[in-house]
């Protein structure tokens, strides 16, 4: 007994001596950084700026102080985003602690200027980043300005773009997907543009908002190759299997009405043909709709107009995507990940056309199929009179 | 001479009365008993009654003299015996019983008539249960036993007898169903049983410390309870029991790390809520010890492990907080500790003074003067409340200690120093051993029949290997 208490505190001694206690921090000497933003800045440096919460602006409840903010932006230039780092440090009274970041926000002026796949290279080397935060493209204005935003309903405009995106079905954007991407040679990565547009949120404010305006395609070296609108955006996460849900509207065949469809359990499947030596590709999409809005004399009750419906969303949404497809096809970033679906399946092929795989996706035959199952008509059967 | 020695012997005993008669034929009778410890209504009708107003007594046989009465120990008594040394018979009258001493005799008859105030059989406040037996032991030994008699009538149920204390004479008993106890252990008992010196035994507390293997262990090899259905349960598991005079409590041996951590209620419901609920305490049993440590390691040392949005609120209620973590929550343990210690001592009267001082005080000012933060009060309570799950109070003791010791080393070192602490205690546990049974038992080492009792509670059917429908089809 006493010889395993003498063990033990000689165990203890050793373990001490050979950590530093300095590891002990307490929250209050903390700033968590909640996102980040990446600005070109001149003489081929960036510009890193940090949200930092305020935490004792958070605590007051009821919102008395109204004028002041919960965060404060810090940004420093920097060779690149340890040193700018380190020199945002060196301006506060706290450690930076950016584990807990939420949304990494780069502005397309970097994106078009320098080589964005170096600045991945500290966010996957360095361990203390938690990889979770969403990369975000800021079209139009700089990243740093997105940060400093003040968000009607969210303290911190960071987490707002991070639920904006999350609530509308855009949940596989983190950083940790995206250098999942980048370092698989059969796929090219997607990311999520916003962009600030103003709005009238009270009859006194008008209040700028960055709202999601489209899906930027990357290529090998995160050049960004074209950008899609929202629907076509949505379409390619479809095809890229990143969806979750989405919602489509489709006029009736002879323009009488529309119909409106919330889609779920979106899915896809890859299937490839080989021909020779070129292969041929059907992409096939699959979902469960809900109708949710008609506007055309249909009664939906009808079995026959429900196969009717069905079968021709199928129509309208294979056309819609094989579009999109097309489009991003002749850009050449193949983000829809047929590469690696080809990569398993043919993995003698695949070694002889992995290089430059972004010129050779350009003629691969893709054809696009939807398999859109009806699931339901809504509660009423014909529109009301 | 008989009578100047006994003098002498309860020189300045107050309650001690010698009576001598002279009876018809002229013989000497002197009557010593404990004022207070024996029924002297039954002494006074059956024998002062016949010798003083009719003589010997007459039964078969003529009876001559006295002597010859007592050498047949024809008294009109049940537990009736004859001591010859002086030394026997003042123990024997010190215990209660009345001695008789004829004048001209060698020896004395010595008449057990204790009858003394005792308290009822009531129900055990410390380990009351929602369903069943509402009896609880009581400070008399024979009631004691009587009471586990009652619950096993088989005559293999054994119960030695061992006397204890140089001075308080405890009587203790070992209670155990011959052919079930393992008979090691048994043996083992006897002997150190047979090897302690104590001058007094006031409580089974004093025998346990000599019964056990590891005296510095933190944690209790033998069990103590208050419920005679679980000293009948204990033995059926082929347990032994030890009953002793003037407590209620009795010592159960050997017991395993889970056995604190059960609760007879857990055989008397159903046993699928038997299931939750043990899985309710099991966690808690975590939680009382580890939750503080867990949350300094996590708050202090790896902030990146919360998620966000509540590191950020935690962070927020921290703001202006003046002492580091560790300090602020071994005040707080300390402080609940100390209001619980007092709580114990607390006349029942000055009760809600006391809660009404702890919740205000430490509770609500605490956190408005900005001493103490919100989430570290969450955690202690937490913590107290977890606490209260294990059923039997002396179990709460070791992980009272283990808390503050994780507590530091949690402080000292993050996580790592968490896990050296686990470790550490995990090492302790598959070490200490009680009365040959390893402490971790059913699960290091691993023992797939008595499992069947330990996380899950299995139907007894089946625990016991039976079948339902009659073990042998006809």
């Amino acid at each position: 007994m006493i010889r395993g208490i003498l063990l033990s505190c000689v165990f203890l001694i050793l373990i001490l001596s050979s950590t530093s206690c300095a590891d002990f921090v307490e929250p209050n000497q903390l700033a968590f950084v909640i996102g980040g933003a990446i600005d070109h800045a001149e003489d081929g440096s960036i510009e890193v700026s940090y949200q930092i919460v305020i935490p004792s602006q958070l605590s007051s409840k009821g919102g008395s102080s109204g004028d002041s903010d919960s965060f404060v932006v810090m940004s420093a230039k920097g060779k690149d985003v340890f040193e700018a780092s380190e020199k945002i440090q060196i301006k506060m009274s706290r450690r930076l602690l950016t584990s807990h970041r939420v949304t990494m926000a780069i502005s397309e002026e970097y994106f078009n200027k320098n080589d964005v796949s170096k600045l991945f290279d500290k966010l996957s080397r360095d361990p203390a980043n938690n990889l979770r935060d969403i990369v975000l493209l800021i079209k139009g204005g700089s990243a740093k300005e997105f940060l400093m935003l003040k968000h009607p309903m969210e303290r911190l405009s960071s987490i707002a773009a991070g639920k904006e995106l999350q609530i509308n079905g855009l949940r596989k954007f983190t950083s940790r997907q995206l250098i999942v991407d980048y370092l698989s040679e059969g796929i090219r990565s997607l990311v999520p543009v916003l962009q600030v547009k103003n709005f009238k949120t009270s009859r006194k404010n008008t209040n700028p908002i960055a709202v999601l305006s489209g899906i930027a395609v990357l290529n090998k070296k995160l050049k960004v190759k074209g950008l899609l609108n929202e629907d076509e955006g949505s379409g390619a996460i479809w095809m890229s299997g990143k969806g979750t849900f989405k919602g489509v509207t489709i006029p009736w065949k002879n323009g009488k009405g529309i119909l409106s469809f919330r889609l779920t359990h979106l899915q896809r499947r890859i299937n490839s043909y080989s021909r020779n030596d070129s292969k041929r590709i059907v992409l096939t999409v699959k979902a469960q709709a809900y109708l949710l809005d008609n506007t055309t004399p249909l009664d939906t009750t009808d079995v026959d107009n429900k196969i009717e419906i069905q079968k021709y969303v199928n129509e309208q949404i294979q056309k819609e995507l094989q579009l999109t497809m097309d489009k991003v096809q002749q850009w050449g970033p193949d983000v829809f990940g047929i590469g690696e679906h080809l990569h398993r399946k043919y993995p003698y092929w695949w070694k002889s056309q992995k290089d430059d795989w972004d010129e050779k996706f350009k003629n691969i035959e893709v054809t696009v199929k939807a398999d859109i199952l009806l699931r339901s008509t809504g509660a009423t059967g014909a529109p009301l009179k | 001479m008989n009578e100047a020695y006994l003098r002498q012997q309860f020189h300045n005993s107050s309650d001690v009365i010698l009576r001598s008669f002279i009876l018809r034929d002229e013989t000497l009778l002197l009557l010593v008993y404990l004022d207070g410890m024996t029924r002297l209504q039954s002494v006074e009708d059956n024998i002062l009654k016949p010798l003083i107003f009719s003589g010997l007594p007459q039964g078969i046989d003529r009876i001559q003299s006295l002597a010859e009465m007592f050498r047949r120990e024809w008294l009109p008594l049940t537990n009736v015996k004859t001591d010859e040394s002086l030394e026997d018979l003042v123990n024997h009258i010190l215990q209660g019983s009345l001695g008789i001493l004829v004048d001209g005799e060698a020896s004395a008859l010595i008449a057990q008539v204790q009858g003394f105030e005792t308290r009822g059989i009531i129900e055990p406040q410390k380990e009351s249960t929602l369903r069943g037996s509402k009896e609880g032991f009581v400070e008399n030994i024979r009631t004691n036993t009587s009471l586990v008699r009652r619950r096993i009538i088989h005559p293999d149920l054994k119960m030695e007898s061992y006397t204890i204390g140089k001075y308080t004479q405890t009587e203790v008993v070992l209670v155990y169903m011959q052919g079930l106890a393992d008979e090691k252990v048994l043996s083992e008992v006897r002997e150190k049983l047979g090897k302690i010196e104590l001058n007094g035994v006031i409580d089974s507390a004093y025998i346990e410390e000599w019964l056990e293997n590891s005296s510095f262990s933190i944690f209790s090899q033998i069990q103590n309870t208050e419920r005679p259905d679980i000293v009948a349960a204990c033995l059926l598991e082929r347990k032994v029991a030890l009953l002793t005079n003037g407590t209620p409590f009795a010592l159960i041996l050997p017991v395993t790390f889970w056995s604190g951590l059960q609760s007879a209620d857990d055989y008397f419901e159903r046993f699928v809520f038997v299931i939750l609920n043990r899985l309710i305490r099991y966690v808690m049993t975590f939680i009382s010890f580890a939750l503080p440590a867990i949350y300094v390691a996590l708050s202090t040392f790896h902030p990146e492990m919360i998620p966000s949005y509540l590191m950020i609120s935690i962070a927020t209620a921290r703001e202006n907080s003046p002492f580091p973590t560790v300090i602020e929550v071994f005040l707080m343990m300390f402080i609940f500790d100390g209001l619980q210690e007092a709580g114990v001592h607390l006349p029942n009267q000055l009760g809600p003074v006391m809660s009404i001082i702890g919740a205000l005080v430490i509770g609500q000012a605490a956190v408005e003067a900005g001493i103490v933060s919100t989430p570290i009060i969450i955690v202690i309570s937490l913590t107290g409340i977890a606490s209260y799950t294990i059923p039997r109070y002396s179990a709460t003791l070791p992980f009272r200690l283990i808390r503050y010791l994780f507590l530091f080393i949690a402080g000292w070192l993050g996580f790592v120093g968490f896990a050296f602490g686990i470790i550490f205690m995990l090492i302790h546990l598959v070490t200490i051993e009680s009365f040959g049974t390893p402490y971790l038992s059913p699960i290091a080492p691993f023992d797939g029949k008595r499992i069947k009792d330990m996380i899950i509670r299995y139907p007894f059917w089946i625990r016991d290997g039976r079948n339902k429908k009659g073990s042998r089809p006809r």
